[in-house]
């Protein structure tokens, strides 16, 4: 009876932070009672019966919006005529492609939406942006039907490519063709726009690839050069250089070409650097303090505060917009995925239902998800406790997952 | 080879931003060179004041073959110098001594396990020791760089601790200057 209760007082908070981010709340609870979190968070059932889907482009765009939004974390699509959400309308086969012409209706509301789409790329993008629309109208929170993931296929030693997928596992796409060590792969400015450091000169490098188009160095100096993580407002670069002896947190400023140094770290290196959504603040990896730790440093005043005690590893930190820092943590020789407040009062909570040996995490746009890699592949990680979902089922050691924001 | 340089791409056509990338590079073939806007601007230290010079050894000089250095071992999730290990760097101290047209790269490994990007941090960290350590027995610190490879290339493959503490290592590349 009292495990029902507190079941149900859970319930409740979920609800809350669903319904807008009552992260407050969630703060004032024990880690104990989150933990009791299973159930994942509550769906609204929507019917798709009403779309008349005729040809092949029209079920693609079918079969990808039910996808989409079993994915979202949002909705479940239900087989029956009736959900408390219905999607209708008419999804016409041209000789340009296919037209849609759909109504979203739910209790009291409704919009319409409309997209003509020539090519089945251009189908799947469609039914992401509608999925997207229904979460952003419906449910008021940010769609990661339309983002994308980077993340590597490491082959073996010194062996690996940057490979790109759509958020629900589908288009996915070699991007480099080098055969060579690559590291930590994460998205720029854009959906199109990819940081990543390169073994392939025989030395770290730190390039800049747009999709189907040029790469560049963006760093080549002597020693290490890695870790570029792009600013929220896209004018500055968090990246780990040694230039000057030992390898540090620098910022690399766009406009101006010119670095400063964050950190100063003499017996220490870091690495993984993460910006915070305000761009304010950059966590990142160092261990200055022997093992691998996670700090925050303001980049203002350049000063730095140290956020993990627990684990004898915290490693590859992502800042989601929502305002949590998830990392990997070493616990009892395996690594797992954690969150915490980058607030540095300690307190951390495991990701629920994370298959073992989880690392790499990164949030999606939503704040709420997180692709991680663990077995050889990717997983969706719901932080509100729906069960993962594995992303990738083509045979790989996929790995060093980022989701675009 | 060509000097040292970072160059502003300015890819406003593209995503409105600035990119900045160096003008020498072994990408050199694949670059775009007709980017709009692309004009060469140094990298300056904010702190310094002054532009990020050096070149990389690989990319100026010519490797050394035929002289052998023995790796130098490290305990895990160290970049600490073990007592055992010092000898064989004071081997490569002698070399450069004894060869003053000889440029050293070390070069930091790891073993498998654990955040690939924290690895390519602690290689870096057990070439620096090296590299401090080879200062200290009287070698010119502008004679010697580093390079980190992480995980990414063990010296052998497999798990277990006999294979990772082959793996935990740092080894030396000459080059003729």
């Amino acid at each position: 009876m009292f495990n029902q209760r507190k079941r149900f007082l859970v319930g409740l908070l979920v609800a809350g932070i669903c319904a807008g981010g009552t992260e407050s709340l969630l703060a004032q609870r024990s880690p104990l009672e989150i933990s009791v979190v299973k159930e994942g968070a509550k769906k609204d059932s929507v019917s798709l019966a009403g779309l008349r889907a005729a040809g092949p482009n029209g079920q693609l765009f079918v079969q990808t919006l039910t996808r989409d939004l079993d994915l979202s974390g949002w909705f479940k699509v239900t087989a029956s005529r009736e959900g408390t959400i219905n999607v209708v309308g008419g999804l016409l086969e041209t000789g340009a492609g296919l037209q849609t012409s759909t109504k979203v209706t739910w209790p009291g509301k409704s919009f319409n939406w409309a997209r003509n789409a020539a090519s089945k790329a251009e189908v799947r993008q469609a039914a992401h942006a509608l999925a997207d629309e229904m979460v952003k109208q419906i449910k008021n929170e940010i769609g990661i039907a339309s983002s994308r993931i980077v993340f590597i296929n490491r082959r073996g030693s010194n062996n690996g490519d940057v490979y790109v997928c759509d958020a629900d596992g589908g288009s996915m796409f070699q991007v480099t063709q080098d055969s060579a060590g690559v590291i930590g792969p994460q998205w720029g400015s854009n959906r199109n726009d990819i940081l990543y450091t390169s073994l392939k000169p025989g030395y770290p490098t730190l390039l800049r690839q747009t999709i189907g188009g040029s790469r560049r160095p963006l760093a080549n100096f002597k020693g290490l050069n890695t870790g570029g993580a792009i600013s929220p407002d896209g004018r500055r670069i968090a990246l780990i250089l040694s230039y000057q002896g030992n390898a540090e947190l620098y910022v690399l400023d766009l406009g101006t070409a010119k670095v400063t140094r964050m950190t100063t770290t003499p017996s220490g290196a870091e690495s993984s650097p993460t910006w915070s959504p305000d761009g304010k603040s950059i966590a990142y990896v160092s261990d200055r303090d022997r093992a691998p730790h996670i700090y925050v440093v303001d980049v203002a005043t350049r000063t730095s505060k140290r956020l993990t005690y627990k684990g004898s590893q915290n490693v590859n930190p992502s800042w989601s917009c929502k305002n949590k820092i998830c990392y990997a943590t070493l616990r009892n020789g395996i690594f797992q995925i954690a969150m915490m407040s980058p607030s540095g009062d300690g307190s951390s909570e495991l990701v629920p239902g994370q298959p073992e040996g989880s690392e790499d995490p990164s949030w999606a746009p939503n704040g709420r998800h997180i692709i991680c890699s663990a077995k050889n592949t990717l997983y969706i990680l719901d932080s509100l406790g729906d069960p993962a979902v594995r992303l990738i089922q083509a045979s790989g050691n996929w790995r060093s997952p980022d989701w675009s924001k | 080879m060509m000097k040292s340089r970072m160059m502003i791409a300015n890819l406003a056509l593209m995503c409105g931003l600035l990119v900045v990338g160096t003008g020498c590079s072994w990408f050199g073939e694949e670059e775009i060179t007709d980017t709009p806007g692309v004009i060469d601007v140094p990298v300056t230290d904010s702190d310094t004041g002054k532009e990020i010079t050096g070149e990389r050894f690989e990319d100026k000089y010519k490797k050394v073959d035929g002289v052998t250095l023995s790796p130098v071992y490290f305990a895990f999730d160290s970049y600490a110098l073990a007592p055992s290990e010092i000898a064989k760097i004071e081997q490569v101290a002698k070399h450069l001594l004894a060869n003053s047209s000889h440029v050293l790269v070390v070069e930091g490994h790891c073993d498998a396990r654990g955040s690939a990007e924290y690895n390519l941090a602690l290689g870096e960290n057990r070439a620096q020791s090296i590299r401090g350590h080879l200062v200290n027995l009287g070698v010119d610190a502008a004679r010697m760089q580093t390079r980190s490879f992480g995980s990414e290339k063990p010296a052998m493959a497999g798990s277990g601790e006999d294979v990772w503490r082959l793996n935990r290592r740092g080894e030396f590349a000459l080059y003729q200057k």
